[in-house]
């Protein structure tokens, strides 16, 4: 057989076979390289196209009074939402919308309601948050609900989404220490995680909300969604339920806040009621007040105008941020400094004229002839007060007074709490006055710079009431931590013992006992019958005194024997403590009492 | 019969069944969506497959010789279909690329350049023919070039540019002098060079369609345009390159299945990139050496071949599926622009699978009757 011509090339076949699997060889490195090497680089490009995180916003905490009435709840609201991708349309989104329009026009149909979303609304959600449903209408009622469901089965892409919102059932009468929340910026979050998409977020933006968000807020789920290559929401690959956050129990006890309601009236002012034996805030009411449920989810420009420019300043919360001078309810403080310092004081008579010459002034007040320390309490006997401070001087009184927490916070779980103030040589110096007799004298009716809030003055109530002991006034009584079963109590708060002798503190709450049970007493007005307890009035002047502008207060603890409940009451621009806070005190004790013999609390 | 069951090449058979398979099963999986198959596209495979099939096993016992007479007549049956398909083809996205005959779609250009590779392979494999003549080298590409304009018309330049490897190939198989070979294949890049120059700066005087002109510029990383032409190539790496070792399994290509990447290519052009993505590395690499074993026998076939003619036929044809593989996958992992080069017997389409297995088919006629 011959050798063909072709044969001598065989080996350019063999050459040729051979450069194909060199290629080949190419190719098998370059998909070693792309699939192995740079698997990592192509994981997360392939995730950053196709994968979405939305943060679901915690479960938050609730608020509880002392009885378990929750005073700050979550409210699922329904809402009725299109899932866009079950409605799309290949070609132009105008077709998509187009649908979404009809679908829209068939759930107002069948719902009654009027269709609040355009095709502007449309088309944003479609740029912004595809992925997520498109809520329709928001917090529909009970009867849209039912006609959804019964009539809108065969509507496509429709369907009912809860979300939860913030609600304060007892709003107004607790707006000013709860505070509220606010929609939270997702920019202020500060985590970790980086989301695409964050649904509405709760977080406190005053009162316990605020101090204590983090405690409330809980934790936030996420949903790990898989979109496709338009846009819409493919399906879920992860999902972490949100997690509740921890509950709060308050010492707050409804009922007595509601009473301090009652009993202000329409006045303004404040009411603060303390329980003397562990400074348990029973009832913290500032009026007026406003409601809080209107901050959810945000306010409106218009009614956040209409409160922060009312003259009245509704926002304020004047049982811890407003300061006033406490006129004559500071004349126990005073008596018994004096008794402490000097126990003779409390049985020395002085006459109590009507006009007093301090230098060169000359003070016009009412005059009560001869009278001891407990008859000039019940009398509110101005000159008696100036005598005795001048006696034994400024500085016992205001180191008295500084150590029963004038002057300081009292540190309650409220935010914009003012420490009043309480003036000293220093201070006035400071002020560029010096101190003088007068400023004495007027120390020992509570007048001048002196200025408490009314938490102090419950606070100072409460000391006197309980024999001497200092509590810091407190609001949470409890909290629960997410997920657990009890509650864990705060810790005790007792902070001090005042220096007051047995006889200091015997005469002046004797005073005060007369100032409500005797018929002369100035705050007889306030008294219940059957219930035996102690106050002060007071009336405090302030501004300019030819306007005659009054600050009035009163302040009691009762019953006398046993006391439960220290109460301040503040009324501004009254007419005098015992006229115009009186009749609302007495309101507020008849409440109590019959509490307290409902309750069995009377011996 | 019994004898020629022997002789017949039971590896590379098993090869081409092992990717028919595979086809079905990835065809499947690219037409997945929503816990289904929406176009029932693996079932039209499966027929095609099987119609392949018959035409392989006929290719195959019929002696490749006798149609060494008639290959002309092939020749300028090919001709003619790709002239006749630029009048009455169907026009889309104003290509005339197929012949529409009640539903079925026919691509001439596939066996047109089965034709090609038939014709070269008689022609240059005839005693007479003297291949170290300069004429015969000029004619050859002449032959090839005919079909190669006649293709690029429709236009469908990627499929047009396969014939340039075939011809070179097979006149290198086929003992011209290289010299020549050499001289062109430099005048090839230097002409390549002055496209791309031309492309950058002269766009608008360059007579090439748009979109290949974007493809090349996309290629070459000169126009970043992941959103346009530059998509589909990214789109196809992403895939490509998150499969890892072992993929993401089975009718999980998140990228087939979330549409990045594009639903009207993953069956087709881009099936490797849904292969490489649902079973990673392992799978690809076990793709490739399914290819290479079909190449390497083809190879093998034509060492052993018992004319010049089959051995011709058989280079020839492992040159054009070798071609195709190649081309296919250096563009679906972005060593190469996007051409609409199919993968033979794994992407979907009829023609393809059709004329890959006739080729295929003749590959064995020529094993069948080998020498030894």
């Amino acid at each position: 057989m011959r050798i063909r011509r072709t044969d001598l090339y065989i080996p350019r076949i063999y050459l040729l076979t051979g450069g194909m699997l060199l290629a080949f060889l190419v190719l098998g490195i370059s998909l070693w390289r792309l699939q192995v090497a740079k698997v990592s680089q192509f994981e997360n490009r392939q995730q950053i196209q196709s994968l979405r995180r939305v943060r679901l916003p915690g479960i938050r905490g609730k608020i509880y009074d002392r009885n378990g009435l929750c005073l700050a709840d979550n409210r699922p609201v329904y809402s009725i939402a299109l899932f866009l991708e079950e409605v799309r349309r290949a070609g132009p989104w105008a077709r998509t919308i187009d649908q979404a329009m009809d679908v829209i026009g068939r759930v107002a149909k069948v719902t009654g309601l009027n269709p609040e979303m355009n095709r502007e609304g449309i088309w944003k959600h479609i740029r912004l948050r595809l992925p997520l449903p498109l809520v329709l209408w928001r917090d529909i009622g009970p009867q849209a609900m039912a006609r959804l469901s019964e009539r809108g089965r065969d509507i496509p892409g429709v369907d009912i989404y809860t979300e939860a919102t913030r609600v304060y059932p007892y709003s107004p009468y607790t707006s000013h220490l709860l505070g509220y929340v606010g929609r939270a910026d997702s920019d202020m979050m500060n985590e970790e995680e980086n989301y695409s998409y964050y649904l509405p977020e709760m977080a406190g933006r005053a009162g316990l909300e605020k101090l204590f968000d983090p405690f409330l807020r809980g934790e936030a789920g996420g949903r790990l969604m898989q979109i496709d290559v338009t846009g819409y929401r493919h399906g879920e690959l992860a999902h972490r339920t949100p997690k509740s956050g921890g509950d709060l129990r308050l010492t707050l006890d409804m009922e007595v806040q509601l009473l301090a309601h009652k009993a202000l009236g329409n006045h303004r002012g404040a009411v603060v009621v303390l329980d003397p034996n562990n400074g348990d805030v029973l009832a913290m009411l500032s009026a007026p007040g406003f409601d809080a449920n209107r901050f959810v989810p945000y306010i409106n420009v218009t009614d956040w105008n209409l409160l922060s420019k009312d003259p009245a300043k509704p926002l304020l919360n004047r049982a811890v941020a407003g300061v006033y001078p406490p006129g004559s309810t500071f004349k126990p403080l005073v008596g018994l400094a004096a008794a402490t310092l000097n126990p003779a004081s409390i049985h020395t008579v002085y006459d109590s004229p009507s006009i007093f010459r301090i230098g060169q002034r000359v003070v016009h007040t009412t005059g009560h002839g001869e009278v001891d320390m407990r008859e000039a309490l019940k009398l509110s006997a101005n000159v008696y007060f100036f005598k005795t401070a001048l006696a034994c001087g400024p500085d016992p009184i205001i180191q008295q007074v500084l150590s029963v927490g004038l002057g300081q916070k009292t540190g309650v779980e409220v935010d914009f709490e003012q420490s009043g103030v309480v003036p000293d040589k220093k201070f006035q110096k400071e002020n560029r006055v010096g101190w003088s007799d007068g400023d004495t004298c007027n120390l020992a009716i509570g007048q001048g710079y002196v200025a408490v809030t009314p938490i102090q003055m419950a606070m100072v109530t409460a000391t006197i009431a309980n024999g001497g002991y200092l509590y810091r006034p407190r609001l949470v009584q409890a909290y629960r931590e997410p997920a657990a079963e009890a509650y864990v109590l705060n810790e005790g708060n007792r902070i001090g013992k005042m220096n007051w002798s047995e006889a200091a503190l015997f005469a002046v709450r004797a005073g005060m006992h007369d100032v409500i049970m005797e018929k002369n007493g100035t705050g007889r007005r306030a008294a219940v019958e059957g219930l035996d307890f102690a106050g002060k009035t007071g009336t405090a002047e302030y501004g300019v005194k030819e306007e005659g502008a009054k600050h009035t207060w009163m302040i009691a603890f009762a019953p006398f024997d046993n006391p439960q409940y220290a109460v301040a009451i503040l009324v501004e621009d009254g007419d005098s403590g015992g006229g115009t806070v009186g009749p609302c005190m007495k309101v507020l004790m008849e409440g109590l009492y019959e509490k307290m013999k409902r309750e069995g609390r009377l011996t | 019969m019994n004898r020629s069951l022997l002789r017949f090449d039971w590896v590379m058979f098993s090869a081409i069944a092992v990717l028919l398979v595979l086809s079905g099963l990835f065809i499947y999986s690219a037409d997945y969506r929503n816990d289904h198959a929406v176009g029932g596209l693996m079932g039209r495979q499966l027929v095609w497959a099987l119609i392949g099939l018959g035409c392989y096993s006929a290719a195959a016992f019929l002696d490749y010789r006798k149609l060494n007479s008639a290959h002309w007549w092939i020749y300028l049956a090919g001709l003619f279909s790709l002239v006749l398909v630029l009048f009455i083809g169907m026009s889309v996205y104003g290509a005339h690329r197929w012949f529409s005959f009640g539903g079925i779609t026919v691509q001439p250009s596939e066996f047109a350049k089965l034709a090609v590779i038939f014709t070269l392979a008689s022609w240059l494999g005839d005693p007479a023919t003297d291949v170290e003549r300069f004429k015969t080298f000029m004619l050859a590409f002449v032959l090839a070039g005919v079909p190669f304009l006649l293709i690029a018309m429709e236009p469908d330049l990627g499929s047009a540019m396969v014939l340039l490897p075939i011809v070179v190939l097979l006149l290198f198989c086929a003992g011209v002098p290289l010299r020549p070979l050499l001289i062109l294949m430099g005048l090839g890049v230097v002409a390549l060079l002055l496209l791309i120059i031309w492309l950058l700066f002269f766009p608008d005087s360059c007579p090439l369609e748009d979109y290949q002109k974007s493809r090349i510029l996309v290629y070459l990383n000169i126009h970043q345009d992941p959103l346009g032409a530059g998509w589909n190539k990214l789109q196809s790496q992403i895939a490509v390159g998150s499969g890892g070792w072992f993929g993401k399994g089975y009718l999980k290509g998140t990228q087939n299945i979330l549409g990045f990447l594009p639903r009207t290519v993953a069956p087709t052009d881009f099936i490797y990139s849904v292969v490489a993505e649902e079973t990673g590395f392992a799978g690809s690499s076990l793709l490739l050496v399914l290819y290479t074993t079909v190449v390497v026998r083809c190879m093998s076939a034509a060492v052993q071949a018992r004319d010049t003619f089959g051995r011709l036929l058989a280079a020839g044809i492992g040159v054009l599926i070798f071609s195709h593989v190649f081309v296919n996958i250096a563009m679906t992992i972005g060593l190469m622009p996007i051409t609409g080069v199919p993968l033979p017997l794994m992407s979907y389409g009829g023609t393809f699978m059709v004329s890959t297995m006739t080729a295929l088919g003749l590959v064995q006629s020529v094993y069948l009757r080998r020498r030894i």
